[in-house]
Protein backbone atom coordinates (compact mmCIF):
# COMPACT_ATOMS: atom_id res chain seq x y z
CA UNK A 1 0.00 0.00 0.00
CA UNK A 2 1.33 3.51 -0.77
CA UNK A 3 1.27 6.35 1.43
CA UNK A 4 -1.92 8.61 0.85
CA UNK A 5 -0.26 12.19 -0.40
CA UNK A 6 -1.83 15.21 1.32
CA UNK A 7 -2.93 18.11 -0.36
CA UNK A 8 -4.50 20.87 1.15
CA UNK A 9 -5.25 24.44 -0.16
CA UNK A 10 -4.46 27.15 2.48
CA UNK A 11 -7.17 28.35 3.91
CA UNK A 12 -7.11 31.98 5.56
CA UNK A 13 -6.43 30.74 9.13
CA UNK A 14 -4.75 27.01 7.89
CA UNK A 15 -1.49 26.65 5.89
CA UNK A 16 -1.24 24.63 2.55
CA UNK A 17 -0.14 21.78 3.14
CA UNK A 18 1.85 19.02 0.26
CA UNK A 19 3.45 15.42 0.93
CA UNK A 20 5.65 13.89 -1.16
CA UNK A 21 6.44 10.42 0.21
CA UNK A 22 8.27 9.45 -2.94
CA UNK A 23 10.69 12.72 -2.42
CA UNK A 24 10.54 11.96 1.45
CA UNK A 25 9.58 15.61 1.62
CA UNK A 26 6.45 17.53 3.59
CA UNK A 27 5.31 21.01 3.23
CA UNK A 28 3.65 22.98 5.47
CA UNK A 29 2.79 27.14 4.24
CA UNK A 30 1.01 30.04 5.31
CA UNK A 31 -1.04 31.10 8.85
CA UNK A 32 -1.91 28.18 11.26
CA UNK A 33 -4.86 29.14 13.71
CA UNK A 34 -7.33 26.99 12.80
CA UNK A 35 -10.52 26.79 14.77
CA UNK A 36 -9.66 23.27 15.83
CA UNK A 37 -5.98 22.63 15.50
CA UNK A 38 -5.97 19.06 16.50
CA UNK A 39 -8.06 18.10 14.08
CA UNK A 40 -6.30 19.95 11.42
CA UNK A 41 -3.16 18.63 12.33
CA UNK A 42 -3.68 14.71 12.83
CA UNK A 43 -3.88 13.72 9.40
CA UNK A 44 -0.21 15.25 9.03
CA UNK A 45 0.80 13.85 12.10
CA UNK A 46 -0.26 10.18 10.79
CA UNK A 47 1.02 11.02 7.47
CA UNK A 48 4.80 11.72 9.25
CA UNK A 49 4.31 8.71 11.52
CA UNK A 50 3.57 6.07 8.63
CA UNK A 51 6.11 7.66 6.45
CA UNK A 52 8.64 6.75 9.55
CA UNK A 53 7.46 3.36 10.47
CA UNK A 54 7.28 2.24 6.50
CA UNK A 55 10.88 2.39 5.33
CA UNK A 56 13.88 4.17 6.04
CA UNK A 57 14.39 6.89 3.32
CA UNK A 58 15.06 9.78 4.53
CA UNK A 59 12.53 12.81 5.79
CA UNK A 60 12.66 16.50 5.15
CA UNK A 61 9.80 19.17 6.19
CA UNK A 62 9.87 22.41 5.12
CA UNK A 63 8.07 25.36 7.07
CA UNK A 64 6.83 28.53 5.73
CA UNK A 65 4.63 29.35 8.36
CA UNK A 66 3.82 32.90 9.14
CA UNK A 67 1.88 32.71 12.29
CA UNK A 68 1.02 29.98 14.81
CA UNK A 69 -1.68 29.87 17.39
CA UNK A 70 -0.38 27.90 20.24
CA UNK A 71 -2.32 25.19 19.34
CA UNK A 72 -0.52 24.85 15.87
CA UNK A 73 2.59 25.54 18.15
CA UNK A 74 1.69 22.19 19.81
CA UNK A 75 0.93 20.27 17.35
CA UNK A 76 4.19 21.40 15.21
CA UNK A 77 6.28 20.42 18.87
CA UNK A 78 4.69 17.00 18.76
CA UNK A 79 5.29 16.23 15.09
CA UNK A 80 8.63 17.48 15.64
CA UNK A 81 8.85 14.93 18.45
CA UNK A 82 7.97 12.22 16.66
CA UNK A 83 10.88 12.86 14.24
CA UNK A 84 13.70 13.81 16.78
CA UNK A 85 12.47 9.91 18.23
CA UNK A 86 13.00 9.00 14.58
CA UNK A 87 16.45 11.00 13.88
CA UNK A 88 17.71 9.38 17.77
CA UNK A 89 17.31 5.61 16.57
CA UNK A 90 19.17 6.93 13.76
CA UNK A 91 16.60 8.06 10.48
CA UNK A 92 17.85 10.34 7.99
CA UNK A 93 15.27 13.66 8.94
CA UNK A 94 15.90 17.15 8.68
CA UNK A 95 13.96 20.36 8.93
CA UNK A 96 14.20 23.90 7.45
CA UNK A 97 12.32 26.66 9.08
CA UNK A 98 12.03 29.73 6.43
CA UNK A 99 10.55 33.34 8.60
CA UNK A 100 10.03 36.52 7.87
CA UNK A 101 13.38 38.34 8.49
CA UNK A 102 11.91 42.05 9.91
CA UNK A 103 9.63 39.97 12.36
CA UNK A 104 11.81 39.40 15.32
CA UNK A 105 9.07 37.11 17.01
CA UNK A 106 8.97 34.89 14.01
CA UNK A 107 12.70 34.00 14.72
CA UNK A 108 12.07 33.52 18.19
CA UNK A 109 9.50 31.42 17.74
CA UNK A 110 11.29 29.05 15.52
CA UNK A 111 14.75 29.14 17.95
CA UNK A 112 11.91 28.38 20.62
CA UNK A 113 11.42 24.93 18.85
CA UNK A 114 14.97 24.38 17.78
CA UNK A 115 16.12 24.35 21.36
CA UNK A 116 14.10 21.62 22.03
CA UNK A 117 15.74 19.54 19.59
CA UNK A 118 18.67 17.39 18.48
CA UNK A 119 17.62 16.79 14.81
CA UNK A 120 19.26 19.20 11.82
CA UNK A 121 17.37 21.91 11.71
CA UNK A 122 17.59 24.79 9.60
CA UNK A 123 16.35 28.44 10.23
CA UNK A 124 16.41 30.27 6.98
CA UNK A 125 14.99 33.51 6.29
CA UNK A 126 12.47 34.00 3.66
CA UNK A 127 12.25 37.19 1.57
CA UNK A 128 8.86 39.41 3.10
CA UNK A 129 6.06 39.30 0.93
CA UNK A 130 5.59 43.01 1.08
CA UNK B 1 -27.92 54.68 21.34
CA UNK B 2 -25.68 57.97 21.57
CA UNK B 3 -24.72 60.22 19.28
CA UNK B 4 -22.36 58.70 16.56
CA UNK B 5 -20.09 61.16 16.84
CA UNK B 6 -19.74 61.12 20.52
CA UNK B 7 -18.51 57.59 20.18
CA UNK B 8 -16.36 58.28 17.79
CA UNK B 9 -14.91 61.12 19.50
CA UNK B 10 -14.23 59.14 22.10
CA UNK B 11 -12.74 56.03 20.29
CA UNK B 12 -10.66 58.43 19.58
CA UNK B 13 -9.86 60.46 23.00
CA UNK B 14 -8.96 56.58 23.99
CA UNK B 15 -6.81 56.06 21.46
CA UNK B 16 -8.70 53.21 20.35
CA UNK B 17 -7.75 51.95 16.79
CA UNK B 18 -10.08 49.00 16.52
CA UNK B 19 -13.25 47.96 18.30
CA UNK B 20 -15.81 45.08 17.77
CA UNK B 21 -18.97 43.63 20.14
CA UNK B 22 -20.13 40.44 19.07
CA UNK B 23 -20.35 36.45 18.54
CA UNK B 24 -16.36 35.24 18.62
CA UNK B 25 -16.92 32.38 15.73
CA UNK B 26 -14.09 31.13 14.16
CA UNK B 27 -15.47 33.21 10.50
CA UNK B 28 -14.89 36.27 12.20
CA UNK B 29 -12.35 35.95 14.19
CA UNK B 30 -10.32 35.34 10.77
CA UNK B 31 -12.06 38.22 9.41
CA UNK B 32 -10.99 40.49 12.57
CA UNK B 33 -7.86 39.16 12.30
CA UNK B 34 -7.09 40.26 8.71
CA UNK B 35 -8.77 43.61 9.61
CA UNK B 36 -6.37 43.56 12.36
CA UNK B 37 -3.32 43.25 10.32
CA UNK B 38 -4.72 45.63 7.49
CA UNK B 39 -5.12 48.14 10.21
CA UNK B 40 -2.02 48.07 11.68
CA UNK B 41 -0.02 47.95 7.97
CA UNK B 42 -1.73 51.06 7.38
CA UNK B 43 -0.75 52.67 10.49
CA UNK B 44 2.56 51.42 10.01
CA UNK B 45 3.33 49.51 12.96
CA UNK B 46 6.71 47.84 13.03
CA UNK B 47 6.60 44.16 11.93
CA UNK B 48 7.11 42.76 15.54
CA UNK B 49 4.87 44.85 17.20
CA UNK B 50 2.36 43.80 14.90
CA UNK B 51 3.01 39.96 15.49
CA UNK B 52 2.34 40.65 19.33
CA UNK B 53 -0.68 42.60 19.06
CA UNK B 54 -2.09 39.71 16.45
CA UNK B 55 -0.73 37.10 18.72
CA UNK B 56 -2.34 38.25 21.48
CA UNK B 57 -5.73 39.05 19.73
CA UNK B 58 -5.76 35.34 17.95
CA UNK B 59 -5.19 34.08 21.55
CA UNK B 60 -7.56 35.99 23.58
CA UNK B 61 -10.57 35.29 21.05
CA UNK B 62 -10.03 31.54 20.39
CA UNK B 63 -10.27 31.16 24.47
CA UNK B 64 -13.43 32.90 24.38
CA UNK B 65 -14.68 30.91 21.00
CA UNK B 66 -13.68 27.98 22.65
CA UNK B 67 -14.69 28.64 26.25
CA UNK B 68 -18.54 29.18 24.52
CA UNK B 69 -18.25 26.18 22.49
CA UNK B 70 -17.78 23.80 25.51
CA UNK B 71 -21.06 21.70 26.36
CA UNK B 72 -22.54 23.05 29.22
CA UNK B 73 -24.40 26.69 28.01
CA UNK B 74 -28.18 25.89 27.60
CA UNK B 75 -29.62 28.13 24.28
CA UNK B 76 -29.67 31.67 25.39
CA UNK B 77 -26.47 31.32 27.67
CA UNK B 78 -24.40 30.08 24.62
CA UNK B 79 -25.46 33.62 22.56
CA UNK B 80 -24.04 35.62 25.01
CA UNK B 81 -21.11 32.88 25.93
CA UNK B 82 -20.16 33.79 22.34
CA UNK B 83 -20.37 37.49 22.94
CA UNK B 84 -17.39 39.09 23.32
CA UNK B 85 -15.67 42.55 23.35
CA UNK B 86 -12.38 43.28 21.91
CA UNK B 87 -11.13 46.79 21.36
CA UNK B 88 -7.41 47.58 20.28
CA UNK B 89 -5.76 50.63 21.10
CA UNK B 90 -2.39 52.50 21.22
CA UNK B 91 -1.05 54.42 24.17
CA UNK B 92 2.49 55.74 23.20
CA UNK B 93 4.38 53.52 21.97
CA UNK B 94 2.65 50.91 23.36
CA UNK B 95 -0.47 48.86 22.30
CA UNK B 96 -3.01 47.55 24.43
CA UNK B 97 -5.57 44.94 23.11
CA UNK B 98 -8.31 44.49 25.63
CA UNK B 99 -10.89 41.63 25.86
CA UNK B 100 -13.74 40.56 27.46
CA UNK B 101 -16.52 37.75 27.55
CA UNK B 102 -19.37 36.26 30.32
CA UNK B 103 -17.94 33.65 31.96
CA UNK B 104 -19.65 31.25 34.31
CA UNK B 105 -19.56 32.35 38.36
CA UNK B 106 -18.16 28.89 39.18
CA UNK B 107 -15.49 29.17 36.57
CA UNK B 108 -14.05 32.65 38.02
CA UNK B 109 -11.85 31.19 40.92
CA UNK B 110 -9.83 28.96 39.14
CA UNK B 111 -9.40 31.17 35.99
CA UNK B 112 -8.03 34.32 37.96
CA UNK B 113 -5.86 32.00 40.29
CA UNK B 114 -3.90 30.55 36.92
CA UNK B 115 -3.85 34.49 36.12
CA UNK B 116 -2.70 35.21 39.40
CA UNK B 117 -0.36 32.60 39.47
CA UNK B 118 1.33 33.83 35.97
CA UNK B 119 1.62 37.29 37.33
CA UNK B 120 3.82 36.19 39.99
CA UNK B 121 5.99 34.64 37.25
CA UNK B 122 9.50 35.89 36.11
CA UNK B 123 9.95 35.35 32.31
CA UNK B 124 12.26 32.75 32.49
CA UNK B 125 9.79 30.96 34.94
CA UNK B 126 6.48 32.04 32.16
CA UNK B 127 9.11 29.99 29.94
CA UNK B 128 9.79 27.19 31.40
CA UNK B 129 6.13 26.47 32.76
CA UNK B 130 5.78 26.99 28.42
CA UNK B 131 7.87 24.18 27.46
CA UNK B 132 6.54 21.80 30.39
CA UNK B 133 3.34 22.52 28.35
CA UNK B 134 4.14 22.21 24.86
CA UNK B 135 5.35 18.80 25.51
CA UNK B 136 3.08 17.51 27.52
CA UNK B 137 -0.58 15.68 26.59
CA UNK B 138 -3.49 17.51 25.91
CA UNK B 139 -6.57 15.78 27.38
CA UNK B 140 -9.46 14.08 24.97
CA UNK B 141 -11.55 16.54 23.53
CA UNK B 142 -9.64 19.84 24.99
CA UNK B 143 -10.08 22.61 22.27
CA UNK B 144 -7.14 24.14 23.02
CA UNK B 145 -3.31 22.96 24.39
CA UNK B 146 -3.60 25.42 27.69
CA UNK B 147 -0.95 27.81 26.23
CA UNK B 148 -2.96 30.63 25.64
CA UNK B 149 -2.58 32.88 28.36
CA UNK B 150 0.82 31.72 28.98
CA UNK B 151 1.61 33.13 25.59
CA UNK B 152 0.05 36.36 25.80
CA UNK B 153 1.87 36.86 29.12
CA UNK B 154 5.06 36.09 27.77
CA UNK B 155 3.75 38.56 24.60
CA UNK B 156 3.05 41.08 27.16
CA UNK B 157 6.07 44.02 28.26
CA UNK B 158 3.56 44.60 31.08
CA UNK B 159 1.61 42.09 33.90
CA UNK B 160 -1.29 41.04 32.32
CA UNK B 161 -4.53 43.17 33.84
CA UNK B 162 -7.32 41.36 34.48
CA UNK B 163 -10.60 41.49 36.66
CA UNK B 164 -14.54 39.99 36.27
CA UNK B 165 -17.89 42.05 37.48
CA UNK B 166 -21.03 39.98 38.30
CA UNK B 167 -23.49 39.84 36.28
CA UNK B 168 -27.19 38.30 36.47
CA UNK B 169 -28.22 34.35 36.75
CA UNK B 170 -24.62 33.05 37.71
CA UNK B 171 -22.74 34.93 35.16
CA UNK B 172 -19.87 37.74 35.71
CA UNK B 173 -18.06 39.35 32.53
CA UNK B 174 -14.24 38.64 32.56
CA UNK B 175 -11.99 41.60 31.67
CA UNK B 176 -8.27 41.08 30.10
CA UNK B 177 -6.20 43.90 29.10
CA UNK B 178 -2.91 43.37 27.88
CA UNK B 179 0.17 45.40 26.67
CA UNK B 180 2.21 44.81 24.40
Amino acid sequence: MTLETLTFAATASSPRVRSDAEAGLLELAGESYPENSFEFFQPILAWVEDFLARDDRPLGVELRLTYLNTSSIKCMMDLLDAMEEAHLSGRAVSVTWFYDPENDRALDLAEEFREDLSLPFRIVPMPSEG
Amino acid sequence: MGDLDQIRRYLASEGILMSFNGPFRHSIIEELGKAVRRHLEAEAVRKSAMADVFTVFIEAAQNVAAYAAQGHWTGPERAQAETGVLVIGRRGDRYLVRCGNYVRSQDTPGLLARLDALAGMAPADLKALYKERLHAEVPPGALGAGLGLIRMARTASAPLSYSVAAEDAGLEFFSLTVTV
